[in-house]
């Protein structure tokens, strides 16, 4: 019997530190991972933001009081949405006497508003209730720009003469 | 892949057999765990979560308004007038419009335009943007992107000269009087 001596090739790839980096990267995904809320599944209406290449401030996170104008996906009707960051402010501004709401549009986090009166005593409101309020505007770009006429006139009155327009960064 | 193997030895047992020779058996507890499964879920786990996450917040694009209409003087020479029509074209005279009628801009021109004009009237350049209500959002954040864009240019070329940039522009509606002027172009 002839000893047929194989010639073995050292292969030996030891794949424990691979495995550790990709539970590394894991557990940092899962912890920046922003779910959609319930408040977010539950808006009916998109907004396909205009692109801006030049602007390089973000959308501050508190004190923020966000006006979208969304058209809703099912009957494709243009309207204000407004919303407030602060829970506290939210249910100052919300339940004030001087805001004409339903008592069922109250309890909301995103308010639907269609009267211009109704969103220009809810400017007026939310500035008195926070000063350092911030004011932006979200608005789709497919939107005419007479609703942002009207909702800048608006502000005017309200005295909030400081905002942002919400944009995406094209890639 | 490294799998986790360990194994219980047992102590050695001297096999007395018909060859009285001493072997030393080891005696092994299988286990033998294949880690091949949980790997393959965390790479899974992860490449969802590197799809799905959203890292970078949306920007923003700084605005105001002058508070109440206050009427603010300003020079005829001084007065560069952009304005958008009804189907999105963009128009632009400077100072006069009957000594200068408007001419028709392409969006991308105005950057060129913006930086001309602010370094010819030396800072003192007024932009007054007059835009149809028909005209859509986009194409309205479009105009001020290459606004913005020229500012970065403009604020470098002037400081330059020792000046101290000071952006002055209104945003208002287009009147019925403009929109006849356009209709004819």
């Amino acid at each position: 019997m002839s000893k047929i001596k194989k010639k073995r090739v050292g292969f030996v790839l030891d794949m424990t530190p691979l495995v550790d980096i990709a539970f590394l990267l894991l557990t940092f995904f899962m912890f920046t991972a922003k779910f959609k809320s319930d408040t977010e599944n539950e808006q009916k209406f998109q907004i396909k933001r205009p692109m801006a290449s030049a602007d390089t401030s973000k959308v501050p996170d508190k004190d923020l009081a966000m006006i979208k104008i969304g058209i809703d996906t099912v009957t494709n009707d243009t309207a204000y949405y407004y919303s407030l960051s602060n829970e506290q402010d939210r249910k100052v501004v919300y339940n004030s006497d001087k805001v004409q709401l339903s008592d069922e549009a109250r309890q909301k986090v995103i308010l639907k508003v269609t009267d211009l009166k109704v969103l220009e005593a809810l400017l007026k409101q939310t500035r008195m209730a926070n000063l350092r309020m911030k004011f932006a505007i979200d608005a789709d770009k497919r939107v005419q720009y007479k609703w942002i006429e009207d909702l800048t006139n608006v502000m005017r009155l309200s005295n909030a003469t400081v905002f942002n327009f919400v944009t995406d960064k094209p890639n | 892949m490294g799998g986790g193997g360990g194994g219980l030895q047992a102590a050695p047992k001297v096999k007395r057999g018909s060859f009285a020779t001493v072997r030393k058996k080891k005696k092994r507890v299988g286990f033998v765990l294949d880690m091949t499964p949980l790997v393959d879920i965390a790479f899974l786990l992860l490449t969802f979560f590197m799809l799905s996450t959203t890292l970078t917040t949306p920007q923003t694009m700084e605005m105001s308004v002058p508070p109440e209409t206050e009427n603010v003087e300003v020079k005829q020479s001084e007065l560069l007038t952009v304005l958008v029509r009804d189907d999105g074209q963009i128009f632009k005279y400077m100072g006069d419009k009957q000594s200068n009628p408007p001419e028709k801009i392409a969006l991308k021109d105005l950057r060129a335009l913006s930086v001309n004009e602010n370094l010819r009237m030396e800072n003192k350049l007024i932009v007054s943007l007059r835009i149809s209500n028909k005209v859509p959002y986009g194409l309205v954040i479009n105009l001020l992107d290459q606004l913005n864009i020229a500012e970065t240019d403009i604020t470098q070329r002037l400081s330059a000269k020792g000046m101290k940039r000071e952006r002055k522009f209104a945003l208002t509606p287009l009147t019925d009087e403009d929109k006849e002027d356009l209709k004819a172009l």
